[in-house]
Formats: C-alpha cells, structure tokens, sequence
C-alpha cells in the first residue's frame, strides 16, 4: 500500500478535463477526486466540466432500433403486458457497479458529497495541497490468489468522506464478483458486488460501513472462493 | 413520486401516459408499471440506442446495449436526482456508460480514426427544426464545430469513445503531453460556450 501525494490546484487543471470525461485512469484519476475532497474552486470547476461532457453527448444522433425492441425490452424486465407483474427484489445493491460505470458518476459524486457536505456546514476547507487529505487515500495492488500475477488496483479513502473503487482484469469470466474490506481485527465487511464481463470489471461506493480505516480487500466469488487479495499497510 | 401516486396517476390518466413527464415515466418504471414503462422505453429508445449505436458501431452489441441501458434506469429509477440533471441526461449517461465498457472490452481499438470525420459533421451539423434555436446545444454544436480539427478529434475520442490520453496520443502519434492540451483546451472551449446557461465561469 502506498500513499498519494497531493495533487496542486494546476495539475487538477490539468486533468479536470479528462476527469470529467470519466478517461482518468488508475492513481491519477485516485489524487484528482482526493484533491476535490478539499479544493472547492475545483470541485466547481470539475463540475462544469462534467455538465460540459454530458452536454456534448445530448448531440449524439438518434437512431430507429431494430423491430420489436420495445418488445424484447418489456420482455427483459418482467414487464410484458400480458404477463403477471412480478415483484422485484429491492434488496441492497451497490451504488454502482459493471455497467453503471462509476467514471463519470465517481467524479459527479464526488462534486455532489462535497457540495452536500458545504451545504450541511461539514466541509471543511482546506489549504490547495493540505497533506491530510492525501494521507487518506490509500492504493493496494490486487493479487491473484492463483498465480499471484498483479490484477487490478483498489483505492480507499477515509476522509471527512469514505469512498473506495476498484479495477480488476481476471483475463476471463462474466460471474458475479464480491468485493470485501478486511478490518484491522481482522473482521471481514461485505461491501458490494458487480459482474464481471470477460474478466474485467469495475466498481466504486461512496462509502463503507465498518470502525476504522481498513487494512485490505478481497474479491471473492459467490461462493466464497477468494479471487484476489489487496493488502494496505503504512509503509510508503 | 410515490408508487401509489404513480398507480393512481395511471388509473386517472388510462391511455395518455405518453403525456405524462419524464420523471413520472421513470417512476413508473421503477416501480414495476407496464403501461408506463412501456411508455418510458418509446420515449427514449431511439436516444438510447443511437447513443449505442454511435459508440460500438454495431446494430447487435448496440441493441444489447439499448436494452440494458434500460435495465440499469428500471434497478436504479429510485436514485434519479432530478437536482442533477434531466431523465434524458441520465438515461444517455448510463448508455454511453455501458457501451464505453463494451469499447473497453475490445481487443480492437475503440474507434478508426478515419471515421471521426464523420462523426463530427453527425454531431456538429444542426437539424433543420432547430436551425434557429439559440439553446445549449445548439451553441455547444456551434463550438465543436469551431474547435481545430485536432482538439475536436481528442473531444470525441475521449468524450465519445472513452479513449484515454494515453491511447489518443498513440491513436494519433503525438505525445502525451499533447493529448493530454487536446482534451483540456477543447473542453475549456466548450463551456466557455455553454457560459452564462450552464455554468458559471471561473
């Protein structure tokens, strides 16, 4: 586990942009969202920026879908009018996962936690390159438990705010996947799941619940077997 | 909206529940109706699938794509903020999200550069029955269009087809650090061009 060094307001100039576009990737995207946690002149500036991206895909052109897609769709849900309305399972989900990508949405939560937090009084503001806001975001490398080959990244932050995200590329699999913090007493946290799609797969929470910060990650099939492991130490 | 709001709206309304908001459709489909999910999908498939269509560039991946855009906006109608942005907005989001993530899982590079061409007059040319409205897209498609071909080129890349600095700046044969002025210099250009509207400047 390493620590990230804090980003300055002109190197969050310049990847804002990326950010927003939900194209910042690994460390670099991890330092800009512990930046925003403390720089309010960015956060505003990353959120035009991201009202800017989803502007620009509003003049992506329409299309006519094939024939009977309303169908297959209605279908897809349980919801076809001649079928008997099911109900749904409204049991706990991650906020995001596979598929409800957190790029963009990280960087908009992020925008939206903090704006929350002002409104309610509890940000706190902070010097541009306040240091205790980078020495709470903490990086792991993601090991195989099979061959021990590096598999992905997570990042946790425990800040004013909690949010952690995490990349994985296993090579193959579309299986459901479960993310879980282990505990500095080693108790073991269940924090979400999302779908693999050949391997790959990435998914982020604006917060966990658990005492204190966490010493390591494990992604886990639904069974149980441990895919890979992340360990946090202090160490730099 | 509450689910009983939303079944006594659909009892009071029948068959017009294509005059209904968006926000209420969305509910609707969260909430499990058929008539107005049903409803919700005619309203915003062609945006959904031309948003996938567009990204992977193939009619099959793009409807499985469409649909599960569908999917994630019924498991996730309950987190709309309407505060946040149109259903539109976020229904389009969600879309581009997913067919991103199909790019990404490509061996393959996530676009040919030779077809960017095209995609920008696609995006940059205004529709007839909008020639002379003065909203934010509109004036958004007037700045894409001005942009230099080179930065307009890293915006679509990047903001279309989810390629990061890194692949831009191979894709393109320039360096990172070039990309990297691209993406930045032509988003800059854009919102200054949704300024007063939608964001305030700096």
């Amino acid at each position: 586990m390493s620590e990230l060094n804090g980003m300055s307001c002109a190197e969050f100039h310049d990847s804002a942009a990326e950010l927003a576009l939900g194209v910042l990737t690994g460390r670099e995207r991890a330092e800009a969202l512990a930046h925003l946690d403390y720089c309010e002149a960015c956060r505003e500036h990353v959120r035009s920026l991201t009202v800017t991206s989803e502007k620009m895909l509003s003049l992506l052109p329409t299309a006519e879908p094939p024939a009977g897609f309303e169908t297959r769709v209605m279908d897809r849900l349980g919801l076809a009018a001649s079928a008997p309305q099911p109900l749904r399972h409204r049991g706990w989900r991650p906020a995001w996962g596979h598929g409800f990508s957190p790029r963009r949405v990280l960087a908009a939560a992020a925008v939206a936690v903090a704006v929350l937090g002002a409104a309610v009084g509890g940000w706190g503001l902070h010097a541009s390159t306040a240091p205790a806001a980078s020495s709470a975001l903490k990086a792991g490398t993601l090991v195989a438990a099979s061959d021990h080959d590096h598999v992905g990244q997570v990042f946790v932050y425990n800040g004013e705010t909690r949010w952690m995200y995490m990349t994985v590329d296993l090579e193959s699999g579309n299986d459901t996947v479960i993310c879980q913090l282990v505990g500095a007493n080693g108790h073991i946290t269940t924090v979400g799941s999302f779908r693999l799609a050949d391997g790959y797969g990435s998914w982020g929470s604006p917060a966990w619940t658990g005492d204190g910060p966490p010493v390591g990650a494990r992604l886990v099939t639904a069974n149980g077997t441990v895919l890979a492991t992340a360990t946090f130490s202090a160490s730099t | 909206m509450s689910r009983s709001s939303v079944s006594l709206t659909v009892q009071t309304m029948g068959s017009h529940a294509d005059r209904l908001p968006d926000e209420t459709l969305l509910a609707g489909l969260g909430a499990g109706d058929a008539d107005l999910a049903v409803a919700f999908v005619r309203r915003f498939q062609r945006v959904v699938y031309g948003v996938a269509l567009t990204v992977t560039r193939d009619p099959v991946t793009a409807e499985d794509v469409a649909q599960q855009a569908f999917e994630q906006a019924w498991r996730h109608a309950q987190v709309y903020d309407s505060r946040r942005g149109t259903v539109r907005a976020w229904l389009t989001t969600i879309a581009h999200n997913l067919a991103i993530d199909v790019l990404r899982a490509r061996t393959s590079a996530p676009v040919d550069p030779a077809e960017l061409p095209a995609l920008l007059t696609a995006v940059t040319e205004t529709p007839e029955r909008v020639a002379v409205a003065r909203d934010s897209a509109a004036g958004l498609r007037r700045a894409l269009a001005q942009l230099p071909g080179a930065q307009a080129r890293a915006v679509a890349m990047a903001g279309i087809y989810g390629m990061t600095a890194r692949q831009i700046a191979v894709t393109e044969d320039i360096p990172l650090g070039t990309a990297k002025t691209r993406i930045r210099d032509g988003m800059l250009k854009l919102r200054a061009a949704l300024l007063p509207e939608d964001v305030e400047d700096e």
